[in-house]
């Protein structure tokens, strides 16, 4: 009987706590769920001491590899299948051409050290891989070429030289012992570098970002200390992330976004997300450009080669001619979609407003996809063929080059068998427009663009020039 | 290269350069848009005869070029910028003789306009004006005298207030021919950079007629010579009309505003203010700041400073302009008055003024809000759109903010929103003494020290006020910030009040540039020969006899000391939701915000206890206390009929209940404790007992659940009750289960009574009434003499009869009575949010919060009787069990 009656009245129980606890646990104001973007974040391998796994001995950076592949056998493959080996994307089907076409630095032009054809042996102190100067074709096959190490060694030990090979002197055996996941170093000796100089090319990338501060990068400085691939997500030696300057579209795909990590995460202020539609994440959190160290703003070729003039690492060089640093700067506002409406490819003719765009990011008021967007502007005087009315790529290292010679004839015809473009004898200089995207440095939500920064007397945006009638805080904001 | 011309070269080079350059510079900083409208047109500039000034050479009249196109009169007589009281000017035997600036003593800035006929005069009009002069726009006081006469024509000398003037204590008269008067100056408002600096010289030197053409000195328009102006040919066209909008006409900015009204920056420099410079009077008096800036880019060194990265002022930083709050009245756009008076089927009514009729008579009395202090044009208070007219609170606070309706009842959106000043604010001003220089003792809060940049400021909290809106009739808490202000006043001849005059005090306290040496020795208590702002203080009656007795020897009668606290209402510098006070802990605890003290002054004169200014809309229910010497404005909001939970309680009914509960406690302890000797002494016969059904599986499922509920009201209750011991608890998530359990026990109630009915158990509960009073007797008498010699209890309980009859009548009493009072006071107290007309009822929530506390009281101690008494069966935890089992041992009948 009392096992009978155990349970009657334990029923009871249940019911009486559960009449009461659940609409407590109703009704009670539950705490509004944040997504945590850390929580995102790829996990880390655990670090693998090689310094007793490799043995030597080693002369070749080849040598190294040879002994990287022993064990990782397939790296080398899917390195030589990325970007960061063939420095060429995927072809385009381009509008203003009838063939498709690759864009990258090994076969098109930029507006600062202009082009890569011819000069391989300095150029290449930035490609992950040995050996070019046996030549594109012949580097680009030979699996052993890749360059493991300007990756993964430390940084304090290797460096690059000549064609991409090992700098003279480099310790091999040292340096393979010291390979580990890549750090901010790995990536910043190419990407913080670019363009010849610390912050040269982009505004958001120098070397301040090696030991960053809080204020510097919300991300990589203070406690966060985030890395490169924290972000650029890697797999198989694929990085996340692509140049807008090296392609014609890119695929949202294979772009890193905020929104990796800050999934569906929206402002406290309502006022805030009512610009989600229009403005990117990076206009407001990132207010200025270069905030630390001076990047190059303009580069002017024709200036080049002056004699008895003094050399000035942020004003005048005699092997680069002329140019203008800027340090923590409002970037220039345009509509971007996250492609390119145009990429200046070897052989276009020049812009026809004097203007030759080297990139012009696409988007405008009407795009939907787009939203406004802050870019670093460089503006450089390139040299031109006046007779074929196209830009030119001078052999500038080397023997011969302009920097051996001072003379552009010379560099002009020299370069005419790599980049395969006719040289007329006649040339000229042009400006060229190029747009870099500012996507670091970004500011903690207490730094980040406020109201009046945009909007009413003093506000940095050119509503007109972006298409609004006015300003959107009293004309209203794109349909 | 050779090729080419070095010329052509250098050419290109240049327009590229330029080209580049011009676009790096122009893209990030593009050129600001002017705000000076375009639309304005060129037009000439009058003098007062209605000549080109030009060909006159004279002053430039407002009135006429303005009035060329505007309706001047209309503006001026629509504008209590340019009236400031002078319309409602009346002779009064009182300190007041207006509500607004003009006849209105300000203890701040002292100076006593005189009234015609008073025995001594201090300021006459003319002095008025040069005190004042830096706020004010002319027109009104400035032109016309209190009998509304031209001010050129008023006569009288030395012998009238308004044309007169005191010199060296002495009136002398006033010649309004040479002093010229002032037009209302339209410039100062409607200019892009108006000199206001020239303006101010001219006004405080007695030059009223230059004023209005000073305002446009440094435009490259006019500059005075020796015998008048001297006009720039260069800058009119050919038509003798000024060119290209070069006055720069524009809707005033915030700029405009501030050249009067307090410290506004909209530059990226960081922001500091001068520190209570009364220049700056919105500032000084209330510690507003209207900046977009977010404060840690300021250069004030404040406490806290790197947290603090909002912006001084949200509405700034969103770019709303003085003007889109206090907007003209019939300005077109924002006319929202016009729509009140609609009939009531009509939602907008589109007869709006055309923009020209507009242009042609813009209303210039602007809407303005419910401020306790300006008292200008009291009529046109509630005209201006409050926060809730834009934010919709449900909305704003939906998801976070319970009881949002009863809060926005009784507080008013800044209370929340304006949560700290971050600016000093004048907290005192004693003019019972004086500096060598004449000015008064003064103490400012929000800063230790005087510099900004390098002392520390502190901001400070302001003091919470019921206001009552005169439009939407509602008392809402409102932050305040309190000023004191300390003075002598005397009766003249006549036998009104005046405030003893600024000169009547130097010439007690003074021998020229120092001290006098009566007053040295009495006040240098150091007697270092300097008296320090310690020492500068009456707070001796020793002191206040030698300054009064100096005062009569100068002729005043009946001097005394008077002092009086003006509410200055705090409106701007409004946060958004992440900045505003959240936490329920603020208001609801032991220490609450609406009842947090206000220093008053750190050493007021001896005695003094000051008096709110009367005529203000702010309810002064609060109590001054004094403590070390100072003085503070203590709020004590049950005088403002509110009862705030877990702050207010009422003593006696704690003191009451918690005797009673202990009470109890203590009564079945000693009961329990002799049953316990008594067992011990001589041993129950081991009763025979049978097993009987007692409770239906009903009846103990409502007993449990009625039980839980009733416990956990009363524990969650005691936290709202008071929160202060209860800190670990979130108030909000207690208040939540409270109500949720409430409503559980009602349902469980009324469901019950239902079974009641129809089981017809009802009738356990109706006593058979004969003998019933004996009855009861007879079951007391058990509890406390049969209980202790074992006697068997008085009533057999049986399934059909399961209560003695004192147990029936405490349930009749406790479910029929005490449970559905408790009921329903804790329904209304949650339904006032919604009937807000339930706070009228028998005192509201004052009454009923109080009245739901004693039952809790009740019921808790209740609880302790009834759990004691169920240890009275065959065994002390049978009955318990039993409620459990529904099986309950009982003691037959022939066990003794």
């Amino acid at each position: 009987m009392k096992n009978l009656r155990l349970p009657s009245w334990t029923l009871g129980l249940i019911g009486i706590i559960l009449l009461i606890l659940v609409p407590i646990l109703y009704f009670l104001p539950r705490a509004q769920t944040k997504n945590n973007p850390a929580d995102y974040l790829p996990e880390k391998p655990v670090h693998v001491d090689h310094s007793d796994i490799v043995q030597g001995e080693f002369t070749t950076g080849q040598d190294v590899t040879r002994a990287c592949l022993e064990c990782h056998e397939d790296a080398a493959a899917k390195v030589m299948s990325t970007t960061h080996w063939t420095w060429e994307s995927k072809e385009f089907d381009v509008p203003w051409r009838d063939e498709p076409a690759s864009i990258g630095k090994a076969n098109q032009i930029n507006n600062f050290c202009i082009g890569t054809q011819g000069n391989e042996n300095k150029c290449m102190s930035c490609h992950a891989g040995y050996g070019w100067e046996e030549g594109r074709e012949t580097q680009q096959a030979n699996p052993e070429n890749v360059d493991c190490l300007a990756c993964h060694a430390d940084t304090a030990v290797y460096g690059k030289g000549a064609f991409g090979n090992p700098a003279e002197g480099i310790d091999l055996l040292a340096a393979a012992r010291s390979v580990k996941a890549p750090t901010r170093e790995n990536c910043g000796k190419c990407h913080f570098d670019g363009g010849g100089g610390n912050g040269v090319k982009h505004g958001d990338l120098d070397e301040s970002l090696y030991f960053p501060g809080e204020s510097l990068d919300v991300h990589m400085g203070g406690e966060n200390d985030m890395l490169c691939t924290d972000c650029h997500w890697t797999e198989d030696h694929q990085v996340l992330g692509r140049l807008l300057a090296d392609n014609y579209t890119i695929d949202p795909q294979e772009q890193v976004s905020c929104e990796q990590c800050h999934v569906n995460q929206q402002h406290e202020d309502e006022r805030i997300n009512t610009h989600l539609s229009s403005v990117a994440c990076q206009t407001c959190h990132i207010p200025a450009i270069a905030l630390e160290d001076p990047t190059k703003v303009t580069w002017d070729w024709s200036q080049a080669g002056q004699d008895g003039r003094e050399d000035d690492h942020f004003t005048y060089l005699k092997i680069k001619g002329e140019f203008t640093y800027d340090k923590n700067f409002a970037p220039t506002y345009l509509w971007f979609n996250g492609s390119n409406e145009y990429r200046y490819l070897l052989g276009d003719p020049l812009g026809e407003d004097g203007i030759t765009y080297i990139n012009k990011p696409a988007g405008n008021i009407e795009d939907p996809s787009a939203k406004i967007f802050p870019f670093k502007l460089h503006i450089a005087q390139q040299p031109y063929d006046t007779v074929n009315n196209y830009l030119l790529q001078p052999v500038t290292s080397g023997e011969g080059g302009f920097w051996d010679t001072f003379d552009w004839d010379i560099a002009f015809e020299l370069a005419q068998e790599k980049t395969g473009l006719d040289y007329s004898g006649e040339y000229g200089f042009t400006t060229t427009y190029m747009y870099w995207p500012t996507t670091h440095m970004v500011q903690s939500a207490d730094q980040a663009l406020q109201c009046e920064s945009c909007h009413g007397e003093n506000g940095r945006m050119d509503w007109e020039a972006l298409g609004y009638p006015g300003d959107p805080i009293e004309w209203g904001g794109r349909k | 290269m050779k090729r080419y011309s070095l010329l052509t070269l250098t050419g290109l080079l240049l327009l590229a350069l330029a080209l580049g350059l011009g676009t790096v510079l122009a893209a990030p900083k593009p050129v600001p848009v002017p705000q000076a409208s375009t639309l304005h047109p060129d037009f000439i500039l009058l003098d007062a005869d209605g000549v080109n000034v030009l060909e006159s050479g004279g002053a430039v009249s407002t009135m006429q070029t303005c009035g060329q196109c505007h309706d001047t009169e209309f503006i001026q007589s629509h504008a209590f910028h340019s009236d400031l009281g002078l319309s409602d000017y009346k002779e009064t035997s009182g300190f007041n003789s207006s509500n607004g600036l003009f006849g209105e003593w300000d203890p701040l800035t002292y100076r006593y306009l005189s009234q015609s006929g008073d025995e001594l005069l201090d300021l006459s009009t003319a002095e008025w004006l040069m005190l004042n002069g830096a706020r004010v726009v002319g027109g009104g006081p400035a032109t016309t005298s209190r009998n509304e006469a031209e001010l050129e024509d008023a006569q009288g000398g030395r012998e009238n207030p308004e044309t007169s003037i005191l010199k060296n204590g002495n009136p002398a008269a006033w010649d309004w021919e040479k002093s010229g008067t002032m037009e209302m100056n339209c410039f100062l408002c409607h200019l892009e950079s108006p000199n206001n600096e020239a303006r101010i010289d001219a006004i405080q030197s007695g030059e009223f007629g230059k004023a209005v053409t000073a305002t446009l000195f440094g435009l490259n328009i006019v500059s005075e010579t020796a015998d008048g102006w001297a006009y720039n040919p260069a800058a009119f066209n050919e038509n003798g009309e000024l060119k290209d909008n070069s006055l720069g006409i524009q809707d005033p900015t915030n700029e405009n505003c501030a050249a009067c009204h307090g410290e506004v920056h909209a530059t990226e420099e960081p922001l500091t203010f001068n520190v209570c410079d009364l220049d700056y009077p919105q500032t000084a008096t209330t510690g507003q700041v209207i900046s977009a800036q977010r404060i840690n880019d300021s250069g004030v060194n404040l406490t806290g400073k790197d947290e603090l990265d909002r912006s001084w002022d949200v509405h700034a930083e969103r770019q709303l302009k003085c003007t889109d709050c206090h907007y003209a009245l019939n300005n077109p756009a924002h006319a929202s008055e016009l729509q009140s008076v609609n009939p009531d089927h009509l939602l907008y009514d589109p007869r709006l003024l055309e923009i020209g009729e507009y242009l042609e008579r813009p209303d210039h009395n602007f809407a303005r809000g419910d401020s306790a202090q300006f008292n200008v044009a009291p009529e046109y208070k509630s005209t201006m759109r409050r926060c809730e007219n834009c934010h919709d609170t449900n909305k704003s606070h939906a998801g976070w903010l319970p009881y949002n309706d009863r809060h926005m009842q009784v507080i008013a959106c800044e209370t929340c929103h304006i949560p700290q000043m971050y600016a000093p604010a004048f907290s005192s001003v004693d003019w019972t003494v004086i500096h060598p220089d004449g000015s008064a003792r003064s103490e400012c809060r929000g800063i230790e020290g005087e510099n900004p940049t390098t002392d520390l400021v502190t901001g400070f909290t302001p003091v919470l006020m019921q206001r009552a809106d005169t439009q939407s009739g509602k008392t809402l808490f409102a932050p305040y910030n309190l000023i004191t202000s300390f003075y002598w006043v005397y009766e003249d001849a006549n036998g009104n009040t005046r405030p003893v005059r600024k000169t009547d005090l130097e010439a007690v306290y003074l021998d020229g540039d120092s001290y006098a040496a009566d007053i040295l020795s009495a006040f240098d208590s150091n007697s270092d020969g300097i008296l320090s702002e310690a020492e500068l203080v009456l707070d001796a009656e020793a002191k206040q006899n030698l300054i009064a007795a100096k005062l009569e020897a100068l002729g005043l009668e009946n001097v005394r000391i008077e002092g009086q606290v003006q509410p200055y209402s705090i409106n701007h510098n409004v946060v958004d939701s992440e900045g505003a006070t959240r936490d329920c802990a603020t208001c609801h605890n032991e220490e609450s915000r609406v009842t947090a003290p206000m220093m008053l002054s750190e050493s007021a004169p001896a005695g003094v206890t000051p008096q709110f200014v009367t005529g203000s809309n702010v309810a002064t229910t609060g109590t001054f206390i004094e403590k070390d010497g100072a003085l503070y404005y203590s709020p004590v909001n049950e005088n403002d009929r509110t009862y705030i939970f877990g702050h207010n309680r009422i003593a006696w009914i704690d003191w009451f209940g918690a005797l009673l509960f202990l009470g109890t406690i203590a009564g079945v302890a000693g009961h329990g404790t002799f049953r316990f000797v008594a067992a011990r002494r001589s041993k129950r016969p081991n009763p025979v007992t049978k097993t009987v059904y007692m409770y239906e599986a009903y009846e103990r499922f409502w007993h449990w659940l009625q039980t839980a509920a009733i416990v956990i009201l009363l524990l969650t209750g005691l936290v709202i009750h008071r929160p202060d011991m209860f800190g670990a608890f979130s108030f909000r998530n207690i208040v939540t289960v409270h109500n949720v359990l409430a409503v559980l026990l009602a349902l469980n109630a009324l469901i019950s009574i239902v079974w009641h009915l129809v089981s017809g158990e009802i009738q356990q509960y109706i006593p058979h009434p004969y003998g019933f009073i004996d009855q009861m007797i007879a079951q007391a008498k058990y509890y406390v003499q049969g209980i202790f010699k074992h006697e068997p209890h008085p009533f057999h309980k049986s399934k059909q009869r399961k209560f003695n009859p004192l147990q029936m009548v405490t349930y009749v009493g406790l479910l029929g009575v005490l449970l559905p009072l408790q009921g329903l006071t804790g329904m209304m107290m949650w339904l006032v949010q919604k009937v807000p007309a339930i706070q009228t009822w028998f005192g509201g929530l004052t009454f009923l919060a109080p009245a739901h506390t004693l039952m809790a009281w009740l019921f808790a101690s209740f609880i302790v009787g009834h759990v004691y008494l169920t240890t009275t069966g065959a065994t002390p935890l049978e009955a318990m069990k039993a409620m459990v089992t529904g099986y309950e041992e009982m003691e037959t009948e022939s066990s003794d």
